[in-house]
């Protein structure tokens, strides 16, 4: 086998994993902190990929030249906005179900990612939407044969780079700060947390606006990488995404970003050299896999039976 | 008052605030190409009606007069209600009642409605098989639609390549879900609570993706075509497909009677009827079995059962593997009433439709199930009118229902735990 | 909360239209427009409606159909088979209409044509390809559109004897459209003695296929045909062309349309890309003022717009013609005659399928616009 298309392939492969597991990480967290699955992440996503391209087209009607300076006003923009609608569905949906069953918050889920769906499509329209591609060129890694070569583009390696970057933020954000001890703390036993003075409820609100921002930084790298998404891409992209933050073990932040690239990988070597047909398959079935060998995920904190 | 309306209004206008925020950029700019198109009245206009809701309903429910109209609408979280053998007498009126009105309904609906009506059986079947996992033994499945899925293609596959009718398909489709659902289950079953979801959910995805894929089987997206249904022989086509005799032309020899398209539809519908009522009995029965009884012992408390000796693996395995059974049974039904299946029937979305079925009955009520899987049913069915607003309506009353009453649209009753005095 | 308003007040006017409809809605013809108006199609229903629209507000203006005017009826089946046969037999049993424009996925239009056919009411569809819709003999089918084997069978040849290609990859998104494209392209290519390099489904609603562009890649494929629609056409063209893959892709009239530009990311990722598709109804000296007219509205009647507006044609005709509303017996006159419409005169053959195919290639151009290949 050629191993030029063997490195292509694991570029490949790093650059989806990266994203799907920043958007793993929304689930992850919320997961962890209130242990429900929301499945309204997915959407978040897409709102954010509308809120990127909207940007966009205004800083270009304003005038806006300089790519990087573009870039990261959007960076900005996507995040303040993406980050309030996910405050703002918390609010709406899951708060009120705090203290009911486990399965409420799941429906109410279930119906908020079909309101944010219909309510972009009203909104926008049903059209596929774009924009146009803002970085051109490549870095050759190998090779030099015009062939056979390894290469990676500037916007697929400003995915990697923000990845880890945004990833290190959150985790430093999580260890480190006041803010973060709090949210480890509701984490783990929310009652003794609210006892010891923690504003449980702020801090569920924090991990919902901190998961969207996660999501945004993945709808501005996604939608500037493939320039193309409708208010359908949630949908796909949060079920791979989910399954990634169970893949590396829900609850676990680094377990999210090592599920994405898992995930990633399985899927970029299994449709490069097997059959792309049945890559999905290949993947939910690494899923099941692991779950039965390790069932609480690669680095989940395996869980404890409380007698 | 003053201060109520002050209030409501300070609070209106945070409210505004945020749908400004909100709107603004999704609703005000539209992209269009590469470009945008500006359109505030749009957004404009939603803030303000955003404005005035808040104001009407935080004046609403703060000012004293209005009280009664507050309390109508506040969340009822309360579940778990003890019936007095008293009641369970008018229960049994309600039933006859019940299917006398569902008896009648063939004679009444046009054959659009009595196609919705099928289709809510189906719901009811497939509410009633997956509340048995979830609702009674506490398994959260999220993965409901494979066995669906199963059932349907075991009667499209079965009359393509082994000849089965609608009749023989029934059996042998609920022994291949039941299979199905105790060699996925197996493996499974050992994990807790939310892995298990997800590792269903993954079964679901792979058994519609090979379904989709598997072309030289089942002719992948283009779907397979089902024989339609036939009783002692009698065809409910206006001539015979499938070597059998129309039914107008052997009915005909008795009574006067001249084809009716809606025949057929009676037909799948009268049969669904039966079968949901057995289903119904069967599961009432079952809940004060002991195999029941094990099934919500174990939701309750796992490791307290174990310790009684419940073989839990097994427990669940058959709430699992019965739950399956159902579905595979609503697949034949729902092949046999559309003519045609295809992996498009199978998404994770039908899963949540089902799920949302059984959590909004209120989990582990069966009069709930059917009041849930009618709404549900009908609900989108009646929106069609509003063809473009249809799904977020939908939607949206998810959302309000699950906030309104979380724990679902019935209470649950417990004939079993009569208690007439409290211990003191 | 706030969307729920929104959803309210749409309600309430909703009611309130239909309400006012309903009082006039004695004595018109009644016509439904069944397709895709939600979901990921959502576009292609928005050209069908559009087209459908403005044929009867033409026709109502000429004096309708016996004297009677139009009523158009939606029916929006998303592109699911199951809600396909919800529409239809709602269309059929509680709208009474007298015949159907669409539906528009073969995949759904072919279980609601079953409905359709036994209540004997016409139905045209103005964008089913597969070859299955008219193949299984129902009386009251018929379609404005060509066949993918056809479809098939003229991309095949265009790219084994024009483009010269030795080494095709044939690519489709696993739906009744695409594959069925794949498959009549594979077939055709086999009969010209061409093997294909590789033959493999992508999943739509992805975005990312830069795997199987490296494959496509490492396979050293001379041309790309891909059966699917431009959401996942325009992702998969910009990252062949991103990864150096510079061989022409050839596709299917799923891509007719703008946001096939948009999607790849500008004009120039689409260089170099050809499809098929029927000619140009916007070119048709017929159809001249109807395009002026609805781009002076400010729309652009790509795609299947037109498609739409001739089959309303054709259906008023043929009502008009033979003064029944009998699905058998318009279908038969249909079959019999020829029809003037906006795109030129149509006949159709016993099978319901049009006369004279007029499939031709296009290309993209680096303008984002397609023109007829010469």
């Amino acid at each position: 086998m050629n191993s030029y298309v063997i490195g292509q392939q694991l570029v490949n492969g790093v650059v989806l994993g990266s994203i799907y597991g920043l958007i793993a990480v929304g689930y992850t967290m919320v997961y962890g902190i209130i242990g429900m699955i929301n499945f309204a992440h997915g959407e978040i996503y897409m709102i954010s990929a509308y809120l990127t391209a909207i940007t966009l087209a205004v800083l270009t009607t304003w005038g806006v030249d300089s790519v990087f300076l573009a870039l990261i006003l959007t960076l900005i923009s996507s995040i303040a906005f993406t980050a309030l609608y996910g405050w703002t569905v918390e609010r709406i949906a899951y708060r009120p179900l705090r203290r009911s069953t486990r399965l409420a918050p799941l429906i109410s889920a279930i119906g908020m990612s079909l309101v944010l769906q219909n309510y972009v499509r009203l909104a926008q329209g049903s059209r596929n939407q774009g924009v146009p591609s803002l970085m051109e060129g490549n870095l050759r890694l190998v090779g030099e044969n015009p062939e056979q070569f390894v290469q990676v583009t500037y916007v697929q390696l400003v995915i990697v780079l923000t990845a880890l970057i945004s990833m290190g933020i959150l985790s430093w954000t999580i260890q480190k700060t006041a803010l973060g001890r709090a949210c480890r703390a509701t984490q783990q036993d929310r009652v003794m947390a609210e006892l010891l003075g923690v504003n449980t409820d702020r801090i569920i609100s924090v991990v919902f606006v901190l998961g969207a921002s996660m999501a945004a930084v993945a709808g501005v790298l996604v939608t500037v990488n493939y320039g193309s998404f409708d208010f359908h891409v949630g949908f796909v992209t949060g079920i791979k995404a989910f399954t990634a933050a169970v893949l590396g073990g829900i609850g676990s932040l680094p377990g999210a970003m090592l599920g994405g690239l898992i995930l990633g990988l399985s899927e970029s070597f299994f449709a490069g050299f097997v059959n792309s047909d049945y890559k999905d398959v290949f993947a939910f079935s690494i899923l099941v896999l692991v779950l039965i060998f390790k069932p609480s995920g690669l680095l989940g904190r395996p869980a404890v039976e409380k007698v | 008052m003053q201060k109520v309306i002050k209030h409501a209004a300070m609070d209106a206008l945070k409210v505004g605030l945020l749908g400004l925020l909100l709107f603004g950029p999704m609703t005000g700019m539209l992209l269009d190409g590469y470009g945008i198109h500006y359109a505030p009245s749009r957004a404009f206009w939603l803030v303000g009606l955003l404005l005035l809701g808040r104001f009407m309903v935080v004046v609403v429910m703060n000012s004293p007069a209005l009280s009664g109209v507050a309390d109508l609408f506040k969340r009822k979280d309360r579940v778990e209600v003890v019936v007095s053998p008293m009641g369970q007498q008018h229960h049994k009126i309600l039933v006859v009642l019940t299917l006398m009105v569902a008896m009648a309904l063939p004679f009444l609906l046009s054959k659009y409605w009595l196609n919705v009506a099928i289709l809510a059986l189906i719901y009811i079947l497939l509410g009633l098989g997956l509340n048995i996992v979830v609702g009674l033994a506490g398994l959260l499945d999220l993965g409901f639609v494979a066995f669906y899925a199963v059932g349907a293609y075991s009667y499209a596959l079965g009359a393509e390549y082994l000849g089965l009718s609608f009749w023989q398909a029934i059996p042998f489709a609920a022994l291949l879900a039941a299979s199905f659902g105790a060699v996925l289950g197996f493996p499974v079953l050992r994990m807790h609570g939310d892995y298990l979801a997800i590792v269903t959910l993954g079964f679901g995805e792979i058994i519609r993706l090979v379904l989709n894929n598997w072309i030289s089987l089942t002719g992948g997206p283009n779907g397979l075509r089902t024989p339609l249904p036939t009783l002692f022989g009698m065809e409910f086509t206006k001539r015979a497909t499938q070597g059998g005799t129309p039914y107008h032309e052997v009915l005909g020899q008795w009574m006067e009677i001249d084809y009716s398209r809606a025949a057929r539809y009676v037909f799948i519908y009268v049969t669904l009827l039966v079968v949901v009522t057995l289903l119904v009995y069967m599961v009432q029965r079952l809940k004060r079995m002991p195999i029941g009884r094990a099934w919500e012992a174990l939701r309750e408390d796992e490791i307290a059962c174990r310790s009684l000796g419940i073989n839990h693996v097994m427990v669940k395995l058959s709430a699992f593997s019965m739950g399956a059974m159902v579905g595979g049974v609503g697949g034949v039904f729902f092949a046999a009433s559309q003519g045609f299946v295809n992996p498009a029937s199978f998404t994770f979305f039908e899963s949540a439709l089902i799920l949302a079925i059984v959590v909004l009955g209120g989990l582990g009520s069966v009069v709930g199930v059917i009041v849930a899987a009618v709404v549900l049913t009908v609900l989108p069915e009646l929106l069609r009118d509003f063809t473009e607003y249809r799904v977020l309506i939908f939607g949206c009353a998810m959302v309000v229902m699950m906030v309104w009453r979380p724990r679902g649209l019935l209470r649950i009753h417990r004939p079993e735990f009569v208690v007439e005095k409290r211990v003191p | 909360m706030k969307a729920w308003l929104k959803g309210t007040m749409a309600a309430a006017v909703g009611v309130w239209g239909l309400a006012a409809v309903a009082v006039q809605a004695e004595e018109m013809v009644r016509i439904g427009v069944a397709g895709p108006f939600s979901g990921a199609y959502a576009a292609f229903g928005e050209q069908q409606w559009r087209g459908a629209e403005a044929a009867i507000v033409d026709i109502n203006r000429g004096g309708g159909i016996l004297g009677k005017q139009i009523l158009l009826i939606k029916g929006d089946d998303a592109c699911e088979p199951k809600q396909a046969m919800a529409v239809a037999n709602r269309l059929v049993d509680n709208d009474e209409v007298q015949a159907v424009v669409g539906h528009f996925c073969s995949s759904t239009t072919m279980p609601a044509s079953e409905v359709y056919d036994e209540a004997g009411i016409l139905v045209m569809t103005h964008g089913s390809t597969n070859p299955m819709v008219t193949e299984r003999g129902l009386k009251t089918v018929l379609r404005m559109c060509g066949r993918d084997d056809q479809q098939g069978t003229v991309g095949a040849e265009f790219v084994v004897k024009r483009l010269g290609a030795k080494r095709v990859a044939v690519l489709h998104d696993k739906d009744t459209y695409g594959q069925g494209l794949a498959d009549a392209m594979k077939a055709h290519l086999h009969t010209l003695g061409l093997t294909e390099v590789m033959y493999e489904g992508l999943t739509r609603g992805e975005k990312d296929f830069n795997a199987l562009v490296t494959k496509i890649k490492a396979a050293k494929a001379d041309a790309v045909y891909f059966g699917g629609l431009h959401s996942e056409a325009g992702p998969l063209v910009r990252q062949m062309r991103e990864q150096g893959v510079d061989v022409p892709l050839v596709s299917g009239d799923g891509i007719v349309s703008e946001e096939f530009v948009t999607a790849a990311g500008g004009g120039r990722f689409v260089k170099n890309v050809y499809m098929t598709f029927g000619a140009d109804p916007r070119k048709s000296p017929e159809g001249k003022a109807l395009v002026a007219r609805f781009r002076e509205a400010g729309y652009e009647p790509e795609g299947y717009t037109l498609y739409a507006y001739a089959v309303v044609q054709s259906i008023a005709a043929a009502m008009q013609e033979s003064g029944s509303y009998n699905g058998v017996e318009l279908a038969n006159w249909l079959k019999r005659h020829s029809v003037e419409t906006v795109m030129g005169p149509k006949s159709w053959d016993a099978k319901g399928d049009l006369k004279v195919s007029d499939y031709v290639m296009y290309q993209w151009d680096e303008n984002g616009k397609y023109a007829e290949v010469e």
